[in-house]
């Protein structure tokens, strides 16, 4: 007998989270298409954004979203600082760019997390948020947990902004030449060391102040990155290589996976349900779950 | 013609008197240094022959695995359900690391080696994370409990042998694996016609599928044969450290170790998982010894990996051989420089 109360709570839940992976997603999408390099260090920018948060927070009245502004800030500027050195390892005349780029983002990945990890030990923190308590009771359909929602619109509104920016202005058409034809950008006139930058600084802005929101939800660990990682992948192997619209699908996908998998059958074993999901969608349909994206060969 | 030389003399110069120092030295060291070198030597050579397990897959063929910690956990249970579980002595633990591991490995490598670079490493990842979740809760490896692996003369082979089964037998176990791992990968990738499958595929996959070569299944015997090398190493060290734990030989930090020293010390070569195991190896000893942080080592090795791919791309090895010099480095930094140009 399935609980219809418990069901749509899960749903309300999964569809809560897979709000905020979406920015996640779409951020790492991106920079996937402007840079061509795949960045391992996705899930430790949202750690050390989970991070930020615990250690500034209790400075502004306890809550974790005065904090986003400030890591707004502080990740564009890294990532607009990281990005010249990811450009320079995947050019010029070296031996296997795609790689070194590869173990270049690795590189960094294992510096953020031995960082944290040596500076704060292996313990959780909690990132305190005295304002976004409790939930609201929807009679009928079930309750919304605070922070989930403002979570949730928080990650919506960041993506309706940065599409906006991606398609109405002449920056993100900048960065859109880039993503198709970097040499014929270039030739336009289009600074690309500018654009670029630009584009992994958002990027970086959006996933840190995730994990701020991440950190609010559930709570900051230095060994938590690989999981978001992980996540980031399979919504770009799930929505199809390349394609946007797909990686909003597989999020919510996502964050109703976890929330199933996690009252149904064991909070443990989320990353054995999604990596059987990618070995199902890999056999059957290798272009994402709409069939649009590039092989993902 | 080469009968009656000596098998020294065949050696290329003067590099003989080299390699025989090493080997007498390498024999020696758990004689000379008693049992608190011997096990260091254990680590440092457990841990150069899993880099070169993963350098197989990673550096020859350049798929970046990051599940390749859970073939070490694999062969570690597969050894200690064995003896446990069944009773069975180690060699039939040993054997059943050989077999599990790459039926496993067969069968991981269907569907994610159609990945490439770094969605290939993440499923990976997500199947090795798994296969700790699924350890933890399953009965036959213990579970939350872990399994302690009997460690007697008569555990060995079934019959009591006439030598312990301590510290020195392990280090001669180690150093026998280990060499046989750098000699297998001499032979098959420096050597045989394997390696130039293996290295076509990797720099560029259309032109060796051109000339004939399948790739999908180099690739996947590249894999399978790497996830046995490091399953072997898996189940001597279990039966090394006597108490297996999946939060132990399934941890994430195995498979990054591993991938660490190989790319440190130069991917796609002989030597290069050699000094980088060695050198990581040793780091992380030195500073848990002199500055009491276990986890200090990491950080200074994420700068050091970013240095190496910024401003000499072949690692370490790439340094010793004198492909990277002062030009190549002074080029670089110009050239990262020119990049920084924002505005």
């Amino acid at each position: 007998m399935v609980d219809i109360g418990l069901f749509t709570q899960i749903v309300i839940n999964g569809l809560l989270l897979g709000g905020i992976y979406v920015t996640i997603g779409v951020g790492f999408s991106l920079a996937f298409g402007v840079l061509e390099v795949v960045d391992f260090a996705v899930g430790e920018y949202v750690m050390v954004g989970a991070f930020t948060g615990a250690v500034l927070a209790p400075l502004f009245g306890s809550e974790g979203i005065f904090v986003i502004p400030i890591v707004l800030v502080a990740f564009f500027a890294l990532g607009a600082l990281i990005q010249p050195m990811i450009h320079h390892v995947t050019t010029g005349d070296r031996p296997h760019p795609l790689l070194m780029g590869l173990v270049f983002t690795f590189g960094l990945a294992t510096f953020l997390r031995g960082s944290v990890l040596t500076i704060f030990g292996p313990n959780n923190r909690d990132v305190p948020s005295s304002l976004l308590t409790g939930g609201v009771s929807v009679p009928g359909v079930g309750t919304f947990p605070v922070v989930r929602t403002v979570t949730a619109v928080f990650g919506v509104s960041a993506l309706i902004v940065f599409m906006y920016y991606l398609y109405r202005t002449r920056g993100g058409m900048a960065i859109r030449a880039i993503a198709e034809d970097r040499t014929n950008a270039r030739l336009m006139g289009i600074n690309i060391n500018r654009y670029q930058s630009i584009a992994y600084g958002a990027y970086a802005a959006l996933t840190g102040s995730a994990g701020v929101f991440i950190g609010m939800t559930f709570t900051a660990n230095p060994g938590m990155g690989l999981q978001y990682t992980a996540f980031a992948f399979f919504m770009v192997v799930l929505a199809g290589m390349g394609y946007l619209p797909g990686v909003i699908i597989a999020g919510i996908v996502l964050g109703l996976t976890q929330s199933f998998t996690a009252v149904y059958i064991s909070g443990n074993l989320v990353l054995l349900v999604l990596f059987a999901i990618i070995y199902l969608v890999l056999l059957v349909s290798p272009a994402g779950i709409l069939g649009k994206g590039e092989w993902a060969t | 013609m080469t009968d009656g030389v000596p098998f020294l003399d065949r050696l290329p110069g003067a590099r003989r008197y080299w390699y025989a120092g090493l080997a007498v030295f390498l024999i020696a060291w758990p004689l000379l240094f008693g049992n608190f070198w011997a096990r260091i030597g254990v680590g440092a050579l457990m841990w150069i022959g899993l880099a070169q397990s993963w350098n197989m897959i990673g550096g020859y063929a350049g798929y970046l695995d990051f599940g390749h910690g859970a073939y070490f956990g694999i062969g570690a249970f597969a050894a200690g359900i064995a003896m446990v579980q069944f009773g069975y002595p180690f060699l039939v633990g040993f054997a059943l690391a050989l077999v599990v591991s790459a039926a496993i490995a067969y069968l991981v490598a269907v569907p994610t080696l159609r990945l490439t670079g770094a969605y290939f490493a993440i499923a990976t990842w997500a199947f090795a994370e798994s296969m700790k979740q699924v350890a933890l809760v399953t009965e036959i490896t213990g579970g939350t409990f872990g399994l302690s692996l009997p460690r007697s003369p008569e555990t060995f082979i079934g019959v009591p042998v006439p030598f312990q089964i301590g510290e020195t037998f392990f280090y001669y176990a180690m150093l026998v694996l280990c060499l046989a791992t750098l000699a297998l990968t001499y032979y098959l990738f420096e050597r045989h016609e394997f390696g130039y499958r293996v290295k076509a595929l990797r720099d560029d996959q259309d032109a060796a599928e051109s000339l004939g070569i399948d790739t999908t299944r180099v690739k996947r015997q590249v894999y399978v044969l790497s996830c046995m090398v490091a399953a072997v190493f898996g189940s001597v060290h279990a039966w090394y450290i006597v108490y297996i734990h999946p939060n132990d030989v399934l941890a994430a930090i195995i498979t990054d170790r591993m991938v660490i020293m190989a790319l440190l010390g130069g991917l796609g070569t002989l030597t290069g998982p050699v000094v980088g195991g060695l050198l990581v190896f040793l780091l992380e000893r030195l500073s848990s010894v002199f500055l009491g942080s276990t986890t200090f080592y990491l950080p200074l090795i994420g700068i050091l990996i970013m240095i190496t791919v910024l401003f000499a791309p072949s690692g370490i090895i790439g340094i010793l051989r004198g492909e990277v010099d002062r030009d190549e480095v002074r080029k670089n930094v110009k050239e990262l420089g020119e990049k920084f140009d924002l505005l």
